[in-house]
């Protein structure tokens, strides 16, 4: 069921996720679009999330914005009043008690994270955005299960002193007892400053032909139950519950959009196994998390290779 | 003692690794149901490309550990480039022998063709020289009306019927119990009867017939179909056919309701397989190429250069019955033996998947099931009636091998 | 005239240790056709292989016939049906 609509203010709106922003030429939105775009919010009930360009929008569009309850989601550049900050690198400043996302490769990650450690000290929650997984080769498995591991320990620290940080990676996965992908084109839809809809920001960047709809026809969604996780035969058996499933991703490597790759669920699993070392090392300290379940351990990174023993 | 033949037992009971060299896209015909939307005489596989496909395949043998192999020859018509199936063959046997690759005890070279060169002096001797490793098929579609309505030659429009029947006489003295493969799209549907019949009369005792899965199929087609059908299983329990002669559209297993659980497996082999082109593309099989494909781009696995992504794979080998089907087939009371085409699945699907199957061949499917449900019934009755059905059993018992 | 009778029937283990060497002999049959001594060593393997085959096969059949007892015939041979796993004893009269 939809509960979210995106919507991109400009082609230049700020990436908050895998994919990057390959046009370069700012293009507003139409704000007859934009208005439309929030009625139909209103009506169909969904939460609006707006995507932000670097710099401020003229006075009409911020009305328009103001008229619905929302979320911003800006650029450190340019984020005055943001609900979700995106950081452009590694020397951004963040402010006390926000909610952040950083776009990076695992190597910047790796390199950074004295600079992570502070930030976690600071803000609410870090998104970490792994730019590279579709690269990801088996020979980085251990210099990623390294870096989850240091992270582990700055999330420790930080659980000891009272401050019950959130990062995606490791915390959420404590708490979940079911999926809790993206759900793009099941949950969520995207506008784009064409005013047509797209599964996510990233379909749109990619082919501009490729949308689901449009302001005036409404959402067309074709084979929409191939989105879900029940018609995902890899993941629906799947526990690593922190696992995005990015369907853009599933679509550029395997050519199918229900099917992960290798590298998604290698990623995946550490991430997960990673959380399993958390939670043990969090019991070990005398922290007790409410509501959390116990993660089984595995000897797998990848639950293809397991198939005989589920399919 | 009663025997009914039945053709359910494949080489090796099916489980064998199927590699296809597509290696040519030319053929002297254009049949007028063919699914290979670009043949052309342009696209020839070259001995180079077949080379570094084979060192990469048995190179790489921990990837490919079926016990057997079907080396499998498709165009176009392979036939036209016995020059270079000869080069392969040779190489294959050579080559599986030298690395004491596990498929040197189990290969077959396979051909579907249209056998109208079948007799030329190179295709002659390549038979005999590869004889016991040979599965060859000869399409014939039937009578000479009913084959000449769509197997055409590619300028003149001419049926081919003659010039591939004369060669069905050498084709099954040198393979005794061949089996012909014959394709039925909406115009023939009249012809089912009598074609199948002839195809008898000429020796042919084994006629794998199917409809295509593309959606072609008319208002009443089913009907028609049925009925054709009805009227076949008359004559074949009539004259006593059943004895030594197979229908593909016949068998005890069609139309019964599938478990959710239990038959929930794929039924094409799609993604199992493994076919290279001329160009050295790799596909999960010869439908994914795109001389195949009417309307999405070819789904490319790899190449013999970078070998195969297993990503690419995975889609193919994470396929079930129920995920790619609609509650309609899920729940359906005769869903047994309602086939697909994974290739036309993806062809035909709303979007960039696998995972939709195309359901045009349903009323024909459902047709299919009534004409053998009235199969099974007479034959049953008239084993009984002349004290046969145990012995029946018994023997189809035996066939399938759950006692030996 | 020629008589067909089943003798016997083997176990499928054992159909499937005589249904592969009749493949490999088939195999190197076949291979035999397109090897010459110009291939060295690959070919004395192969002459080597031929005889070593045809030996396993030989001696595969005449233990199980003496394991089996099978019914012979001074002018017949058996046959194998790789489906049914039956022994057939073939004679001309």
């Amino acid at each position: 069921m939809l509960t979210h609509l995106i919507i991109l203010l400009d082609d230049t709106s700020t990436s908050y996720c895998h994919y990057e922003v390959t046009k370069a030429e700012r293009r507003l939105i139409g704000i007859d679009d934009l208005k439309v775009g929030i009625r139909f919010a209103m009506k169909e009930n969904l939460n609006v999330q707006f995507v932000f360009p670097d710099y401020k929008l003229p006075v009409e569009y911020l009305k328009a914005i103001d008229s619905i309850d929302h979320a911003k989601v800006m650029p450190s550049t340019c984020c005055d009043e943001a609900d979700v900050v995106v950081l452009g690198g590694w020397d951004d400043e963040v402010l006390q008690g926000s909610t952040c996302i950083i776009r990076t490769n695992h190597d910047g990650l790796a390199n950074h994270l004295s600079v992570v450690r502070e930030w976690l000290n600071t803000i609410n929650r870090l998104n970490v955005v792994l730019t590279d997984v579709e690269t990801f080769k088996d020979d980085d498995v251990d210099s990623y299960r390294n870096t989850l591991e240091s992270l582990t320990g700055m999330i420790v620290e930080c659980y000891k002193s009272g401050k019950f940080i959130q990062l995606n990676l490791l915390t959420d996965r404590l708490r979940l007892t079911g999926m809790n992908n993206c759900n793009a084109g099941m949950s969520n839809i995207t506008l784009a400053p064409n005013g047509c809809f797209y599964l996510c920001p990233a379909y749109y960047y990619e082919n501009e032909a490729d949308s689901v709809g449009d302001l005036k026809v409404g959402l067309v969604i074709r084979n929409q139950q191939l989105l879900r996780l029940d018609h995902a035969p890899l993941c629906r058996q799947c526990d690593a519950y922190q696992c995005k499933r990015c369907i853009w991703q599933n679509l550029h490597l395997t050519l199918d959009a229900n099917t992960p790759s290798h590298q998604q669920c290698v990623v995946a699993h550490l991430e997960r196994n990673a959380s399993r070392s958390l939670l043990a090392k969090l019991k070990d300290n005398a922290i007790t998390l409410h509501g959390g379940y116990e993660i089984e351990e595995i000897d797998y990174l990848d639950p293809f290779n397991n198939m005989n023993k589920w399919k | 003692m009663i025997e009914v033949k039945d053709n359910t037992r494949q080489w090796q009971d099916g489980t064998s690794k199927n590699i296809t060299f597509i290696v040519t896209k030319d053929c002297q015909l254009a049949c007028k149901y063919c699914y290979l939307v670009g043949k052309n005489t342009k696209e020839r596989m070259t001995w180079d490309v077949a080379k570094n496909a084979i060192d990469y395949i048995l190179t790489n043998e921990n990837e490919y550990r079926e016990d057997s192999v079907v080396w499998d020859f498709i165009g176009g018509e392979p036939f036209l480039e016995i020059d270079l199936i000869d080069k392969i063959c040779d190489y294959l046997k050579t080559e599986m022998y030298r690395r004491n690759h596990h498929w040197f005890n189990s290969y077959r070279f396979s051909f579907s063709t249209n056998g109208i060169n079948y007799h030329e002096d190179k295709v002659q001797q390549f038979i005999k020289k590869n004889h016991n490793h040979l599965s060859i098929g000869i399409t014939i579609d039937g009578t000479e009306l009913k084959h000449d309505l769509n197997r055409v030659y590619k300028h003149s429009e001419k049926g081919s019927y003659k010039d591939v029947v004369r060669n069905i006489p050498l084709w099954l003295e040198q393979f005794p119990g061949a089996a012909t493969k014959v394709t039925i799209s909406s115009p023939d549907i009249p012809y089912i009867k009598e074609s199948v019949l002839h195809l008898y009369d000429l020796g042919i005792k084994e006629v794998n017939i199917n409809c295509v899965f593309e959606d072609v199929w008319k208002e009443g087609d089913d009907a028609l179909f049925e009925e054709q059908l009805t009227e076949l299983a008359d004559a074949i329990i009539d004259m006593d056919l059943y004895c030594d002669h197979v229908c593909s559209f016949y068998a005890e297993f069609i139309g019964k309701p599938m478990d959710i659980e239990r038959d929930n497996q794929n039924w094409c082999g799609a993604g199992k397989m493994l076919a290279v082109d001329a160009a050295g593309n790799f596909y999960p099989c010869t439908r994914f190429a795109q001389y195949s494909l009417r309307s999405k781009p070819a789904w490319i696995i790899g190449n013999i250069h970078d070998g195969i992504d297993q990503n690419k794979l995975r889609p193919f080998l994470m396929l079930d019955r129920t995920t790619q089907s609609t509650l309609e087939c899920i729940d359906c009371e005769v869903a047994s033996g309602c086939a697909w085409c994974q290739g036309e699945n993806y062809d035909a699907a709303d979007t960039h998947t696998i995972y939709q199957r195309a359901t045009a061949i349903c009323k024909m499917h459902k047709a299919r099931v009534r004409a053998n449900n009235y199969y099974w019934n007479k034959l049953f009755r008239k084993l009984e009636m002349e004290d046969q059905q145990e012995e029946f059993e018994r023997q189809k018992a035996k066939v399938k091998g759950t006692i030996c | 005239m020629e008589i067909r009778k089943i003798v016997g029937q083997v176990t499928p283990e054992e159909r499937d240790e005589i249904q592969n060497l009749f493949e490999r002999k088939n195999g190197l049959i076949e291979l035999a056709k397109i090897l010459t001594a110009d291939n060295g060593e690959l070919y004395e393997k192969l002459v080597k292989d031929m005889g070593d085959t045809g030996v396993k096969f030989q001696q595969w059949w005449d233990e199980k016939a003496k394991k089996y007892s099978w019914e012979s015939h001074p002018k017949g041979n058996w046959e194998i049906n790789f489906k049914t796993c039956e022994i057939t004893l073939i004679a001309n009269m």
